[in-house]
């Protein structure tokens, strides 16, 4: 008993910490139950990841590929979200157009989480949710928020600096994590630089003509509201940034560093020869400067904070003081530049047209929510 | 006043208090400023995210655990005692070289571990009695070492605090080196000099003679050298050479050079030696466990947001005043991840490097301060001092020298990134 009285702290502390690691693993346990999709009935097939590269099989950098063949000869879309499983409007583009895609010319690939391991994790200090959930017209859907990069889990420890393959490059440890650092990968590397060599491998056994890597950015970074293009290929970007500004979009073209390189839009560029583009919208909820981290900042894009910060002139932010950045006005804008950008390819490859038909655009998603367009 | 502000003013309140009145220790008083800020803030406890917080400094945790592993199998097969031996019998003729030197290779074990009290407990507890033997008073040479140990946490190439900062504003710790070496060796080598002219004037070359004479230790060999020349080339080949350097990561790059280091001499014991090196290391840990806990905290309740919106519509004269008022927070990870993330915000447009560089010497400087005081509590130690704020007042002079060289390189850190880098 007196042992007991002794340690009685050290007991009460022990039995509240278990509690509260058991909440925790609990909450953290859901998130390696992935959300289920629903294709549209234009889905011709459903494979792996892993049948372009065994190496990742039975990981959790495996993760599921949807393949949309019309029957009719023409060119091949690669559509990736979840580079980033943190960035909500790039996830759901995807499964958006996933599960209302029609494509009568061509072919269309479409990877929703292609960082399949950040999907399994949040990002700590954070304070991010781990899901979200959208009403539809048949009930609720819900989708996990995860991380900027692979879950440790899979992959660890990080070194103190990392030295991108094969540019040699130096970056911050952390970002050996971050896929779209990884380009072109290596089948021999880590967990992310085999996804990403997968990735790359997929774009070259399926002859990929044009690519696409959905983002969000916080408002106060320099590069929000692109589209970012490899230079061999500003005709295409062009031509979809006037597409996109007679629908009443502006965004703003960025030609891809030269010399920043384990990006998509880099990399995809010069190791396939697929036609690359990343897009980026403005999301209050991933920026330094955000107010309460919750779902309602997620879906609603709201924050006073960024009034505030845009008034003191301090810094260049991207953010709209009377509408906010909601999840329909970002799951819009990355619709609408996928067939802008598809438009555009198809006017300089008449040959090798895609045609894709039955998505909802920016008007459509701002008036009905984005909830609409999901099936169940 | 808004509701962020409250929940801040809340989670200082409960840390000053859990700390003041109930003399919990600085990490759990940190924790529990974390719950009554997600209390506050409407949050209940939000177990999940206090987890998923305390976990943030995972990987520094294991470094800070592995580094005092390896330093104390350092002090016990004698290679450390061995490198402090050879540094006087070098330099025991110039004195202010000796106390340069004996300045640098105190602060040697932080600029591998990013962690300052590593320096008090290895290399500065090894230096302590050569410095009171060769005639420094007592308290000067505990001042000295907390000192070292603040400007070895700053230095490169691992400084925790700047990762700290960089976690919160997205900023890759690359490119710190030339910065950090800006803001810590200056102050470190006038410190060094402040010290020597005001605390070792009747330096007498001979009696150290005498005393080095009457020391002389048994040979160890060159072997003794081996695990800190295997650590400090591993971690220096898995950076420059990591094309044919296997990645083990730093943690087990210690561990390594730990079981080497037991090769070298019988009879140092793994157990005790751990659990001395955990033991001490166990209130730092604790404090990055609940800086990971408040940071999430704060980012959840829309605090982190409120602090660097305001702090980036503050007057620029206030600003300097903000930086300056870091050392303050009362230690060096809590400040840098309080105020230094903000802080970044606010000196937008002056050399990101040279700013955050600044900010964490100011941080690092919190490491002496009040309430923990944990830097000046370790150095009273070594000296058998038991008073350990007679640490701090030697170091008062020094601190306010640093201070000056930080804000004058923040005042001017555009000018100066356009010079060094």
């Amino acid at each position: 008993m007196a042992m007991i009285r002794n340690h009685l702290s050290t007991i009460i502390i022990s039995i509240l910490t278990a509690a509260m690691g058991v909440i925790a693993a609990i909450a953290f346990g859901k998130m390696h139950h992935p959300e289920v999709l629903y294709p549209s009935a234009s889905l011709t097939s459903k494979g792996m990841l892993s049948d372009y590269f065994d190496g990742i099989t039975g990981t959790n950098g495996d993760t599921e590929v949807y393949l949309y063949d019309s029957g009719v000869a023409g060119g091949t879309a690669l559509l990736c979200g979840g580079t980033h499983a943190n960035e909500a409007a790039s996830f759901l583009s995807t499964v958006v157009i996933l599960e209302n895609l029609r494509v009568t010319c061509g072919r269309v690939i479409i990877i929703p989480r292609l960082n399949n391991s950040a999907f399994t994790c949040s990002d700590p200090m954070e304070g991010f949710p781990s899901s979200y959930e959208i009403p539809t017209k048949n009930g609720t859907r819900v989708f996990r928020l995860g991380s900027r990069v692979t879950n440790p889990l899979d992959q660890w420890p990080d070194p103190l600096v990392f030295a991108q393959y094969p540019s040699n490059q130096q970056l911050s440890g952390f970002e050996t994590r971050n896929i779209n650092r990884a380009y072109p990968g290596r089948p021999d590397g880590t967990l992310t630089e085999k996804v990403a060599y997968a990735i790359i491998q997929i774009i070259k056994k399926e002859n990929v003509n044009i690519a696409f890597d959905l983002h969000e950015s916080s408002p106060e970074v320099p590069i929000v509201n692109v589209i970012v293009y490899n230079e061999k290929y500003e005709d295409i970007a062009m031509n979809a940034v006037l597409g996109l500004e007679m629908a009443g979009l502006q965004f703003s073209p960025e030609t891809s560093p030269k010399n920043f390189h384990g990006l998509s839009h880099r990399e995809w560029g010069d190791y396939t020869n697929a036609i690359p583009f990343l897009m980026e919208t403005s999301n209050p909820s991933m920026g330094r400067l955000r107010g309460e981290t919750n779902v309602d900042l997620v879906l609603r894009g709201d924050c006073d904070n960024y009034k505030k910060a845009k008034e003191t002139g301090a810094l260049r932010i991207a953010y709209r003081e009377e509408t906010g950045e909601p999840i329909e006005h970002r799951v819009g804008r990355h619709i609408m530049g996928f067939i802008e950008l598809i438009n555009s390819y198809n006017y300089y490859y008449p040959e090798m047209q895609i045609v894709v038909e039955n998505l909802p655009d920016y008007d459509m998603i701002m008036e009905n929510g984005v909830g609409e367009y999901l099936k169940n | 006043m808004s509701i962020e502000l409250i929940i801040f003013i809340c989670m200082l309140a409960t840390f000053a208090l859990s700390i003041f009145l109930l003399k919990m220790p600085a990490g759990v008083s940190l924790m529990l400023a974390a719950v009554v800020g997600a209390l506050t803030g409407g949050q209940g406890i939000p177990a999940r995210h206090l987890v998923e917080g305390g976990f943030g400094f995972l990987e520094a945790i294991l470094i800070i655990s592995t580094a005092m592993i390896f330093m104390r199998v350092m002090q016990e097969t004698g290679a450390l005692a061995g490198v402090s031996r050879g540094i006087l019998k070098l330099f025991y003729r110039q004195p202010t070289l000796l106390i340069i030197v004996i300045t640098v290779f105190v602060m040697f074990p932080g600029m591998l571990t990013g962690l300052s009290s590593t320096c008090i407990l290895t290399t500065g507890a090894l230096i302590a009695p050569i410095l009171i033997n060769i005639g420094m008073q007592r308290l000067a040479v505990g001042a000295l070492i907390a000192m070292a140990a603040v400007f070895g946490e700053v230095a490169p190439p691992i400084s925790i605090p700047v990762m700290i900062i960089g976690g919160g504003v997205d900023m890759p710790y690359i490119g710190f080196g030339l910065p950090l070496l800006l803001v810590s060796m200056p102050p470190a080598l006038i410190t060094a000099l402040y010290f020597r002219y005001r605390y070792l004037r009747d330096y007498n070359v001979v009696k150290v003679k005498q005393y080095l004479d009457s020391t002389e230790d048994e040979k160890y060999g060159l072997k003794l050298y081996l695990p800190i020349v295997f650590v400090i080339l591993y971690m220096i080949g898995e950076i420059r050479f990591h094309e044919y350097v296997p990645h083990l990561g730093v943690p087990l790059i210690f561990i390594l050079g730990t079981l080497l280091g037991l090769l070298t001499r019988k009879g140092v014991r793994l157990i005790d030696v751990s659990r001395k090196a955990l033991s001490s290391a166990m209130p730092v840990m604790a404090i990055l466990v609940g800086v990971g806990m408040f940071l999430q905290i704060l980012a959840l309740t829309g605090v982190r947001g409120y602090l660097a919106v305001t702090a980036l519509g503050l007057p620029e004269g206030i600003r300097y005043l903000a930086a300056g008022l870091m050392p303050f927070m009362g230690s060096a990870y809590g400040s840098a991840s309080i105020i230094g993330v903000p802080l970044v915000y606010v000196f937008i447009g002056k050399s990101t490097l040279v700013v955050t560089a600044v900010l964490v010497l100011m941080a690092a400087l919190g490491d002496l301060m009040p309430p923990p005081a944990l830097i000046c509590a370790y150095s009273a130690q070594i000296i058998e001092e038991k008073n350990h704020f007679k640490i701090l007042k030697t170091c008062l002079i020094p601190i306010a020298i640093s201070m000056t060289i930080g804000i004058l390189i923040l005042v001017f850190a555009q000018e100066i990134s356009n010079l060094i880098l």
